[in-house]
């Protein structure tokens, strides 16, 4: 099956399947964002193209005082470079209702949420802010630290595999890959970036062994490693 | 082709379908390909080409150089310090903060070529070499790095491209000649030598007689934990003269002829005495040194296996004989880039060929003329009970044939669906393929890889592995599950 073709199956399958039992705008984002991230934990790129097309279709918030979201949204980058926090916190909620179609300030927000451990939060706000922009690989890139420090590795996997296939440098974004690959303490995270250079046949190299299994049984050869960490 | 035509002709090409819907990177790598083919063809007008289409692509969006700037000169004094890994950290913070800076992503992939990560050192050279064509720093480090992956004409052109860009050509000439006279790798030598010859950019003149490769010893210590094969590349035997590759590899006699120039230089064990075709008695061995025994029963059947890559010895790693009619197993990554095999099981000689062949696990089935000699027991055994027994190999590091190591079999893991045994025996480049032996003689193991840091950290594929893989006739093995006790 050919990619295009592909992808417009994934459309009319999503399209007739899904779209009546997701009444919520936001329900159906948070779905074809999962949906995103699952398809780019196999490299199914007509299929993550086809999640991004029917997310770029979905309406856009409409703007209660944009200027008072962006003057807000300074007040909270102002305050990030300082390391305030909570008073970022503050401005960019304060953006994100005045504005709640302005990507950079709902994008800031689950930012800060992540940096302050509130991951609930962080993960809804990321999910935002990539119904607004999915091509966003910021966005991305945070969603999969939060689902690397929550322990879901398949999902982070999935965040990373967009944040390396929306990089606008390529090359910058697998070095950032292998940097996490190689240094990172969770090892969730770490695995995930392992993962995602594999699947994208990139070099790298693990410094750890993985762990003695409990049992290690026989495994029969020539079939599918248990442990899936092939590309 | 002409000077003048030559530059429509590339119009041409690139405007076919050769890069058209290539991600980022390869359409970098294809003009950086390219410039390689025009200079090791010394078209200059070529070179210039698709120079200029490098220069006319869209640049990377400019980082944030003031963060990149300390991180960067953190990177260079660690590389003045000798100290790769740490470079590499730096230089990795440098390129992440800045990625438009060429200079930080050469000396990036500088420091993964002194690491010897070879993939990520040509894909970080390419890429700052897309954003300075002209950098003939990275030329120089990329044509090392095709030159130690064994492309000597990928060497030569990227060598012949760091002269042509040369702000000082008598010094980077010199480096040439360091590298033609010196580097461990047969391809760095060729490549640079080639790239000094005249028709080549830079000149040849003053080539200066070739030295002796550089010493295992004088080699950095490695500084990454990371399992790596254990196969290194041959180091030349004697001073060789700067020729090119022959075009053609040796075949048949001419291989063996070549085999057994090669293994004449290589280093013997003191005790050459080693039987001819078959096994000797348990009797033979000291009574109070079992480790004797094993040597003696098992150096019949322990292979040295010589690899040929255009025309030329490219690697060597070990191997065991495991059938009475020949068959030899060794590690896929031994043999994997190899035109030509021949083996040395004991004293006796034979060309190879692959059988078949198994990247997971990482192994292969080599065929030789080698029969009359029963091949080695494999044991089938996996289990925690394994753990701290005594295990024997043999294998070749370094060339050093029939080196005998002991220790014991640390622990048990599974890395990518295949077993392996954690041994404690010392094992470096060159035991690839080779025996794991427990004290009855049997084999629970074939020697594949270690961890460069830490000490002892090697890992053999575990016989059960070879046994079940359906590389060959379970008929025709000799199998055991014994605990390795004392026979």
């Amino acid at each position: 099956m050919n990619g295009g073709f592909r992808g417009a199956a994934w459309l009319l399958a999503v399209g007739c399947a899904t779209t009546p039992a997701l009444a919520q705008d936001s329900e159906r984002s948070r779905y074809y964002i999962q949906q995103m991230i699952e398809l780019a934990a196999t490299n199914d790129e007509a299929g993550v193209n086809a999640m991004q097309r029917m997310l770029e279709q979905e309406p856009r918030p409409a703007p209660r005082d944009p200027a008072a979201a962006r003057a807000a949204l300074q007040r909270g980058q102002a305050a990030l470079r300082t390391g305030d926090l909570n008073v970022a916190l503050t401005a960019f909620q304060q953006a994100g209702r005045d504005d709640p179609g302005n990507v950079d300030a709902v994008n800031h927000l689950g930012l800060v949420e992540r940096k302050l451990g509130q991951f609930p939060d962080a993960e809804r706000d990321l999910q935002r802010a990539l119904a607004l922009e999915p091509t966003r690989a910021s966005a991305w890139f945070q969603l999969a630290q939060v689902y690397g420090l929550s322990e879901d590795g398949r999902r982070a996997r999935g965040a990373l595999a967009n944040t390396y296939r929306f990089a606008q440098n390529p090359m910058r974004a697998e070095e950032i890959l292998r940097n996490i690959a190689e240094s990172e303490a969770s090892d969730t995270l770490r695995t995930a970036a392992v993962e995602t250079l594999r699947l994208y046949q990139l070099p790298v190299e693990v410094v750890i062994v993985p762990p003695l299994p409990a049992n290690p049984g026989i495994v029969p050869l020539m079939t599918a490693p248990a442990s899936g960490r092939k590309p | 082709m002409t000077s003048r035509l030559a530059p429509l002709a590339l119009l041409v090409l690139l405007s076919g379908p050769s890069s058209a819907g290539a991600g980022q990177y390869e359409t970098l790598d294809y003009h950086i390909q390219q410039m390689i083919v025009q200079s090791a063809a010394n078209d200059e007008a070529g070179v210039q080409t698709f120079r200029e289409q490098l220069d006319n692509l869209r640049r990377p969006e400019a980082g944030d150089a003031a963060q990149a700037q300390p991180l960067f000169q953190q990177g260079l004094d660690y590389l003045n310090h000798n100290q790769p890994k740490e470079a590499l950290s730096a230089f990795r913070q440098a390129f992440i903060a800045d990625p438009a800076d060429a200079e930080t992503a050469g000396q990036l992939g500088f420091s993964y070529l002194r690491l010897g990560r070879l993939k990520e050192a040509e894909r970080l050279l390419v890429y700052a070499l897309a954003l300075a064509p002209a950098r003939s720093a990275s030329w120089l480090h990329l044509g090392q790095v095709y030159g130690q992956s064994g492309d000597a004409t990928r060497s030569a052109g990227a060598f012949a491209n760091a002269y042509r860009f040369a702000q000082d050509r008598p010094r980077l000439a010199g480096q040439l000649r360091q590298l033609a006279a010196t580097d461990s790798a047969d391809a760095v030598r060729a490549g640079a030598a080639q790239a000094l010859r005249p028709g080549q950019s830079a000149p040849a003149t003053q080539l200066p007689a070739a030295g002796k490769s550089t010493s295992v010893a004088d080699l950095p210590p490695p500084a990454v934990a990371t399992p790596v094969p254990v196969s290194p590349p041959v180091a030349p035997p004697t001073a060789r003269t700067a020729d090119p590759a022959p075009s053609t590899p040796p075949a048949g006699g001419a291989l063996l002829d070549s085999l057994r120039q090669g293994l004449s230089n290589l280093a013997k064990p003191a005790n050459t005495t080693a039987p001819n075709v078959g096994l000797r008695p348990m009797s033979v061995a000291v009574g109070d040194n079992p480790g004797q025994q094993i040597y003696q029963n098992s150096i019949p059947r322990t292979c040295l296996i010589v690899t040929f890559r255009n025309g030329k010895t490219d690697s060597l790693g070990s191997g065991l004989l495991v059938s009475a009619d020949g068959l030899v197993v060794t590690n896929h990554h031994v043999i994997e880039n190899a035109d030509n095999l021949a083996v040395k099981c004991g004293e006796r000689e034979s060309v190879a060929r692959v059988g078949k062949r198994s990247k997971e696990p990482d192994l292969a089935l080599l065929m030789t003329t080698l029969n009359r000699v029963d091949g080695f027991v494999l044991n089938d055994a996996y289990s925690q009970e394994l753990i701290g027994l005594e295990v024997f190999v043999i294998g070749n590091p370094y060339g050093l044939e029939g080196t005998f190591s002991t220790g014991v079999i640390s622990g048990l893991r599974e890395i990518d669906g295949v077993r392996y045994f954690q041994i404690s025996a010392p094992i470096s480049p060159g035991n690839s393929g080779g025996p794991v032996i427990l004290r009855d003689g049997s084999v629970i193991g074939i020697a594949t890889m270690g961890l460069k840091k830490g000490q002892n950290l090697n890992f053999a594929i575990a016989a059960a592995e070879l046994i079940h893989s359906g590389l060959f006739d379970p008929n025709r093995m000799k199998i055991s599950a014994a605990r390795g006790k004392n026979p």
